[in-house]
C-alpha cells in the first residue's frame, strides 16, 4: 500500500486507446529496441513450450503407450526419445522464462529510470510560481508513484498482454485445426467471457479505489491521533476519538466485504465458464466420436487446451486495470513535462568579472496574483555595507529576498546589482554570487562535511577556518565521527540552531559577494543565540548584507534601517535616528522589552 | 508428506500467540464453520468432476458411448460446476471476510489500548512504528488468516485426496511421481523468504527516493539559491540506479520462484510420462490409469507450490501478531484513580513536594528535588533547553506518574484523583502546537465541543487570530490540512491559545506557547488575555523575558533544578544567568566586550 505525504490522489480512468499518449510512451521504449525484441523472441519459446508439452503426452500414447504393433523394447525406447526431448523443452522454457523476467526488468527499469530523471530534472528547472500552485505531495505522487505505474506495465503488462495475446491466438489456431467445428461452437463462449471480465474489471477497480481511499483515511486519521496523543489526552478526548476510529474502520469494512462479494461472484464465474467448455467438448465431442468425425486423442488434447485457454483469462481483467492506471499516469507525467517555466533564464554571463556588490531597487511593483506586495520601492546599499529590513509579518519582506534572488520578476521597476539589470544576467551565474540564510534549512541525508560543501571543493585548512567562523566547530568537536557525522533522516538529528549554524557554514563555503539572511523568528536557547550571532557577525564581514532582521544584536550592526509596512517603505534612517523618530520603529523596539506598557496582569 | 508438520509451525500455533485471536475466532464460529465446509464442498466437487469425465471417455473407447450418456455426463459435469461455483462464494465470502472482521476488531483493539497509555510509552515508541503496526502488521495478520487459513487447508485436503487417488492406482508410480516435489516445496520456501527480504529492500529505496524527493522539493528555493539544481539531481541518478539494482536483485528471485513450480510439475510429468509409460506398455496399469494418474498430477501442482507461499504467510503474520501483542501488553505507568468520588478545585493550589523526576535509561534527572507553590497568580519559568521545563509542564497535566506525596492539587494528592479530574482543571497550551486536520472552529473547541460561535469568536479575537481566520475562504469552517489552510507556527500556536482559553479553567499553564509569533503580536496577545487570566493559577515557560518581567514571581531553571527564584527586579541583581539574558534580549552591546 503506498500513499503519499498527505496528499491523496484521485484516481482517474486512463484511456486505453489514447494513439498520442501511446506514441510517446513508446518514443521512450526506441532506445531499447533490442532488448525489447530479445524479450519477445524469448516468449515464443516460452509459449512454444508451454504448447508442445500437452502435444508430447498426446504423442507418447498415441504412438508408444497404446501402440500395441510395436515390440515393447521398442516402445520403451521411444519414450526415452521422447522424455529426452521432453526434458530439452522444459529447460528451454524455464531458461527462457528467467531470462525474459530479468531482461524486462532490467529493460523497464531503465525507461522508468530516465523518465523519472527527466522530470525531476524538468521541475527542478520550473520557477517557484509553479511550486506555489502545486503542492509538493501532487508533485512527490507524479515521481514515484506515477512512474512506478507505468513501469508496472512495462514490465509485467505489454509482455505478458502479448504472451496471452500469443497464447490464446496459438490454442484457437490448434482448436480450429483439430475440429474447427467443434472450435467454432467454443469460440461462441468468447464474448461471454470477454464482456463478463471487461464488466469485472470496471467494478474490481472502483471496489479498490473505495478501498484505497478507506485506508488512507484510517491511516491519516491514526497518524495524527499518534502524533497528538497527548493533546488528546490532555483535552480528554479519549472516547471520542475511539468512536471516530471505529467509524472509519468499519466504513473500511464495508468496503472490503463488497471487494470480497464482487471477486466471490466473479472468479468463480470463469471457472463456470471453463466447465461449461468442458461439458460442450464431452456431449459435442463425445457426437462427433460417435459419428466418427472425431478421435479420441483429439477430444483429450481439446480438453487440455482448454484448461490452458482459461488461465490467462482469468489475469486478464486485472491487466487491463494495470494498463488504465498507468495511462492515466501517463497523462500527467506527460501534463507535467509540458509545463514550462513562466520566464525563460538568460543564459548570457556579464561582460563584468569582477562586481563590488552594490543592490539597487528603483520603483519596484509586485504582486501575487492580485494581491499588492510591493509598490514603488526603491532603496540602494552600498557596497560592503548592510541594510536591515524590519516590519510585521506581511510587510511584504520577504517578497523583496524572492526578487533579489529571482525567483520572480517584478512586475515594473528594476532590480540592479553594480548597475545591471539583474534581469538581463544569467540566474545561475547571479546566485552564485548571492549567500541566502533562510529560517528553514535543507539537509540532505549525508556527513556534515558534504552537507557544508555540497557541490563545491575546498581545502580542509580552509574548511576548518569556514567552521570556526560559523561557529559549528564546538558542535562537531562533540561528535565521536566528526565532521563525518551523518544528519538527516537516519541519521543525527540537528536543531533548528544548528541547522541555523550549518546555514551560515555554507554560505562562507561559497564566498558569495551579496549575503541575504532572513532570521529566525522562533527562539533558541541564549547559549545557541550568542553563537548565532557571532556567525552572522563573520559571515557579514566584507561583504554587502541585506538582512531581514528580528534580533537587535542585528539590527544594530546595520548601516542602515528600513521599515515597512504594507509594501511600502514607511522609515529609514540607523537606530539612533529612528528611535529619536518616534515613530513606528521606536514602538517596535519599546514592545521587545518595556516595564511601563501592561503585561500580563494576572492578579 | 510433512505437510502438517510444516504448517503447522512452532510460532504459528503456539498457545502465546492464539491467544489473542481466541475470542475472535470464538465470536465467528459459525461463520468459520459454514466456510471451511464450503471449502470441502469445493475440493470434493472438484475430485468428483475427473470422474464424469473418465466415463464419458471410457464409454466412448469402448463403443458403448450414446449421445443420452453424454449428454448426461456433460449435464453432470455443469451441475457439479454450479455446485462448486455456489461453495466457492460462500468460502470466499464467509473465509475472507472473517479475515476482515478480525482485522478491524484488532485494529479497534489496538488504537482503544494505546488511547490509555501514557506518554512515557509514547516516547518508547515512535509515531512510525505504531502505525506500522496498525498498517503492515495487522495486513500480515489479515492475510494469514484469510488467504493463508484457506490455502494451507484447501492445499492439504487436495493433496492428501490426490496421494489418495494416485496411490490406488499405483503405489510405486505414486513415489516416483511425487519425488520432486519436495524440492519444490522447500526450495519455494526457501525463495519466498529471500523474496520477501529483496522486496523489502525494493520498499525501503522506494521510500527514501520518495523522502529525498519531497524534502528536496519542499525546498526547491533554498536549492535554487544555492544552484543546487544539478547536484541534486546527481543524487537523485544515484538513488534510482541503486532502486534499479535492488529490483533486478528481486526479479531473480521472482523469475526463479514463479516458473519453478511448473518447472517441477513438469519434472514429474516427464517422470510419470517415462516410468507409467514403461508400465503401461509391460502392462502393468491400462491407459485409462495412465491418463487418470497424469490429471491426478496436474492437481498437485498448485497445493506444492502454495506450501512454501503458505509457510512464509504464516511466519510473518505470527512475527506480526507477536508485535501485536506486545504493544497489547504494555500497562501504562501512569495509573487512573478509580475514585468516583466528584472534585471541584477551590483556590487552583498546586504544591509540588521534593519532586523528582528521571527518564528511564537516563542517568540523570530531568527534575531535582522540585519544591514550588503555585497560587493565584503568575509565575514564570525560565531556562535553557533542557532544563527540564517541558518534563514539568507534563507532569502538571498528569503525563508521567508521580509518587504519592509529591504532587497536591487543593491539597488533595493527584494520585487520589482520577486523571481526567485533574486535566479537567488545566487548560494547557503545549510548546509543540497540535492541529488537527478539520475546521478552525472544531479546533479551537477541542476541550470544549459544545461552545457557542460566540465563545469561539471571542476567544480567537483575544488570541489576535480572529482577522486572520476571517481572512481564509469559509472563515471557522476552513479546514486546516494539505487540501485546505496552510498555517504559519504564529498562526498554529494562536490557535492553540484559543483553544485553552475557550475552557475557563482555574490553572494555565502556556509552554512557551507564543515563541513562534513576533514581538508586536505577543504584546498585543498578553494585553488581550490579561482579563481572562484574573484570578487563575497561571504557569508562563517563555525564552524571552519581556512578557515575565510582571510575574509575581519567576522560577531559573538548570539541569533539573531551581537554582533562582524571585521577581524580575531581584533575579536581575542577583541572578547572573538571569542577568545575561537579559542583556541579551535588551541590547547586544552590554554583552559584547
Amino acid at each position: 500500500m503506498r500513499y503519499g505525504y498527505g496528499y491523496f490522489e484521485e484516481d482517474k480512468l486512463g484511456k486505453v486507446a489514447d494513439m498520442g499518449l501511446w506514441r510517446r510512451i513508446i518514443s521512450y521504449s526506441v532506445p531499447y529496441w533490442k532488448r525489447l525484441a530479445t524479450a519477445i523472441l524469448l516468449s515464443f519459446v516460452v509459449i512454444g513450450a508451454s504448447l508442445a508439452l500437452p502435444h508430447m503426452v498426446r504423442l507418447g500414447i498415441d504412438r508408444y503407450i497404446v501402440n500395441t504393433s510395436m515390440e515393447i523394447s521398442l516402445r520403451i525406447g521411444g519414450l526415452g526419445m521422447l522424455a529426452a526431448f521432453f526434458i530439452g523443452i522444459i529447460v528451454a522454457g524455464f531458461v527462457a522464462n528467467f531470462l525474459q523476467v530479468i531482461l524486462l526488468e532490467w529493460t523497464g527499469q531503465t525507461i522508468m529510470h530516465e523518465m523519472r530523471q527527466q522530470l525531476f530534472r524538468h521541475m527542478l528547472g520550473l520557477d517557484l510560481a509553479f511550486f506555489n500552485n502545486n503542492p509538493s505531495g501532487k508533485l512527490v505522487t507524479r515521481l514515484t508513484n506515477d512512474i512506478q505505474n507505468m513501469h508496472e506495465m512495462f514490465t509485467s503488462v505489454i509482455v505478458t498482454l502479448f504472451n496471452d495475446f500469443i497464447k490464446l491466438i496459438g490454442i484457437m489456431v490448434i482448436l480450429f485445426w483439430m475440429n474447427w467445428r467443434l472450435a467454432l461452437i467454443l469460440s461462441f463462449l468468447l464474448p461471454l467471457i470477454t464482456g463478463n471480465t471487461l464488466w469485472f474489471s470496471r467494478l474490481a477497480r472502483d471496489a479498490f479505489r473505495a478501498i484505497r481511499t478507506q485506508l488512507a483515511r484510517i491511516n491519516s486519521f491514526l497518524q495524527e491521533s499518534l502524533s497528538s496523543i497527548a493533546v488528546l489526552q490532555i483535552f480528554t478526548r479519549q472516547e471520542d476519538t475511539y468512536k471516530k476510529f471505529t467509524e472509519l474502520t468499519h466504513a473500511y469494512l464495508q468496503t472490503n466485504v463488497y471487494q470480497i462479494k464482487l471477486f466471490a461472484i466473479f472468479m468463480p464465474a470463469i471457472d463456470l465458464f471453463s466447465s461449461f467448455a468442458t461439458a460442450c467438448i464431452i456431449w459435442y465431442g463425445g457426437g462427433q466420436i460417435i459419428q466418427e468425425q472425431m478421435s479420441l486423442g483429439e477430444l483429450a488434447a481439446f480438453l487440455a487446451y482448454m484448461r490452458l485457454f482459461f488461465q490467462p483469462i482469468r489475469e486478464l481483467s486485472q491487466k487491463y486495470s494495470i494498463v488504465q492506471s498507468a495511462m492515466a499516469s501517463a497523462e500527467r507525467i506527460f501534463q507535467l513535462l509540458d509545463t514550462s517555466p513562466a520566464y525563460s533564464p538568460v543564459r548570457l554571463e556579464p561582460d563584468q568579472p569582477d562586481m563590488k556588490g552594490e543592490v539597487s531597487f528603483q520603483h519596484v511593483h509586485f504582486s501575487y496574483d492580485t494581491e499588492q506586495v510591493l509598490s514603488d520601492l526603491s532603496f540602494h546599499v552600498a557596497p560592503g555595507k548592510t541594510l536591515a529590513i524590519v516590519g510585521a509579518t506581511g510587510s511584504g519582506k520577504s517578497t523583496i529576498v524572492h526578487l533579489l534572488e529571482r525567483f520572480y520578476a517584478p512586475d515594473k521597476g528594476t532590480i540592479r546589482i553594480d548597475g545591471q539589470d539583474i534581469s538581463t544576467l544569467n540566474t545561475q551565474w547571479l546566485r552564485e554570487r548571492l549567500g541566502l540564510v533562510m529560517q528553514s534549512v535543507f539537509i540532505i541525508p549525508a556527513s556534515i562535511r558534504e552537507n557544508i560543501l555540497l557541490d563545491k571543493e575546498i581545502s580542509e585548512t580552509e574548511l576548518n577556518r569556514i567552521i570556526d567562523k560559523a561557529q559549528l566547530a564546538g558542535v562537531v568537536k562533540q561528535l565521536p565521527e566528526g565532521l563525518e557525522t551523518r544528519i538527516g533522516e537516519g541519521g543525527l538529528e540537528f536543531s533548528s540552531g544548528q541547522k541555523q549554524l550549518l546555514a551560515f557554514a555554507r554560505v562562507l563555503a561559497r564566498d558569495p559577494l551579496i549575503l541575504i539572511l532572513d532570521e529566525a523568528t522562533s527562539s533558541v536557547d541564549s547559549a545557541t543565540e550568542i553563537l548565532i550571532d557571532r556567525a552572522i557577525a563573520s559571515t557579514l564581514a566584507n561583504r554587502t548584507g541585506i538582512v531581514i532582521a528580528h534580533r537587535l544584536s542585528t539590527i544594530r550592526r546595520a548601516d542602515h534601517i528600513i521599515v515597512m509596512d504594507k509594501g511600502r517603505i514607511v522609515e529609514q534612517g540607523n537606530h539612533e535616528a529612528l528611535m529619536a523618530n518616534g515613530g513606528i520603529y521606536r514602538h517596535l523596539q519599546e514592545l521587545q522589552f518595556n516595564h511601563s506598557e501592561p503585561k500580563i496582569n494576572a492578579v | 508428506m510433512s505437510v502438517n508438520s510444516t504448517l503447522k509451525s512452532r510460532q504459528v500455533f503456539s498457545g502465546k500467540n492464539l491467544s489473542l485471536l481466541a475470542p475472535v475466532f470464538r465470536r465467528y464460529r459459525l461463520r468459520l464453520i459454514l466456510g471451511f465446509t464450503a471449502l470441502l464442498g469445493v475440493d470434493s466437487f472438484q475430485l468428483l468432476t475427473p470422474r464424469f469425465i473418465k466415463r464419458a471417455v471410457d464409454a466412448l473407447e469402448t463403443g458403448k458411448a450414446s449421445n443420452a450418456l453424454l449428454l448426461q455426463c456433460a449435464g453432470y459435469i455443469l451441475l457439479l460446476a454450479l455446485g462448486i461455483a455456489c461453495c466457492r462464494f460462500l468460502w470466499r465470502y464467509l473465509i475472507i471476510g472473517f479475515s476482515r472482521l478480525l482485522e478491524r476488531d484488532l485494529r479497534d483493539r489496538l488504537v482503544a489500548h494505546l488511547l490509555t497509555l501514557d506518554s512515557l510509552f509514547f516516547q518508547r515508541h515512535t509515531t512510525g512504528e505504531l502505525m506500522a503496526l496498525s498498517s503492515n502488521d495487522l495486513a500480515a495478520v489479515q492475510l494469514a488468516a484469510g488467504m493463508g487459513l484457506i490455502a494451507s487447508v484447501d492445499a492439504m485436503v487436495m493433496t492428501l485426496a490426490a496421494l489418495g487417488f494416485m496411490a490406488y492406482i499405483n503405489p510405486t508410480l505414486t513415489v516416483i511421481a511425487v519425488a520432486p516435489m519436495p524440492i519444490l516445496a522447500f526450495s519455494a520456501r526457501f525463495l519466498s523468504a529471500r523474496l520477501h527480504r529483496r522486496f523489502k529492500r525494493v520498499q525501503e529505496q522506494f521510500a527514501s527516493m520518495t523522502e529525498f524527493v519531497r524534502s528536496t522539493l519542499s525546498s526547491v528555493h533554498l536549492l535554487k539559491a544555492y544552484t543546487q539544481e544539478q547536484f541534486q539531481a546527481e543524487q537523485f541518478d544515484r538513488m534510482g540506479k541503486d532502486y534499479i539494482r535492488h529490483n533486478l536483485r528481486l526479479s531473480v528471485i521472482q523469475g526463479l520462484l514463479f516458473p519453478f513450480s511448473g518447472f517441477i510439475g513438469n519434472c514429474s510429468l516427464l517422470l510419470v510420462l517415462f516410468f507409467g509409460g514403461r508400465l503401461t506398455v509391460q502392462g502393468t496399469i491400462t491407459v485409462g490409469d495412465f491418463v487418470a494418474f497424469v490429471s491426478y498430477l496436474f492437481m498437485l501442482t498448485w497445493p506444492m507450490t502454495a506450501i512454501g507461499w503458505v509457510t512464509n504467510l504464516f511466519q510473518r503474520g505470527a512475527t506480526s501478531l507477536s508485535r501485536i501483542k506486545h504493544i497489547l501488553e504494555q500497562e501504562p505507568e501512569l495509573h487512573d484513580a478509580v475514585s468516583s468520588e466528584s472534585f471541584t478545585v477551590n483556590s487552583g493550589t498546586i504544591r509540588l513536594n521534593r519532586l523528582s523526576f528521571t527518564y528511564a535509561g537516563q542517568a540523570d534527572p530531568a527534575l531535582e528535588d522540585v519544591n514550588v507553590v503555585f497560587k493565584k497568580g503568575l509565575v514564570g519559568v525560565i531556562g535553557k533547553t533542557g532544563s527540564g521545563k517541558t518534563t514539568l509542564c507534563h507532569i502538571l497535566t498528569r503525563l508521567y506518574p508521580v509518587d504519592e506525596g509529591v504532587f497536591f492539587l487543593d491539597e488533595r494528592d493527584v494520585n487520589t484523583l482520577s486523571l481526567a479530574t485533574v486535566r479537567a482543571t488545566i487548560a494547557y497550551v503545549p510548546q509543540e502546537t497540535t492541529i488537527f486536520s478539520e475546521t478552525i472552529q472544531a479546533n479551537i473547541a477541542l476541550g470544549k465541543m459544545d461552545a457557542s460561535m460566540e465563545e469561539i469568536e471571542r476567544v480567537a479575537k483575544a488570541a489576535s487570530i480572529h482577522d486572520e481566520i476571517l481572512a481564509f475562504g469559509d472563515g471557522y469552517q476552513s479546514r486546516v490540512g494539505e487540501k485546505g489552510v496552510k498555517l504559519s507556527g504564529g498562526q498554529r500556536q494562536r490557535i492553540a491559545l484559543a483553544r485553552a482559553l475557550l475552557l475557563d479553567r482555574p490553572i494555565v499553564i502556556i509552554d512557551d506557547g507564543l515563541s513562534a509569533v513576533d514581538t508586536e503580536t505577543e504584546h498585543a496577545i498578553l494585553q488581550q488575555i490579561s482579563s481572562y487570566l484574573q484570578g487563575k493559577t497561571c504557569i508562563v515557560i517563555s525564552h524571552r523575558i519581556a512578557p515575565l518581567a510582571e510575574a509575581d514571581e519567576i522560577l531559573v531553571m538548570d539541569k533539573g533544578k531551581i537554582v533562582a527564584r524571585g521577581d524580575h527586579q531581584t533575579l536581575l541583581a542577583g541572578n547572573t544567568f538571569y542577568a545575561t539574558i537579559y542583556a541579551h534580549q535588551t541590547d547586544s552591546r552590554a554583552r559584547k566586550g
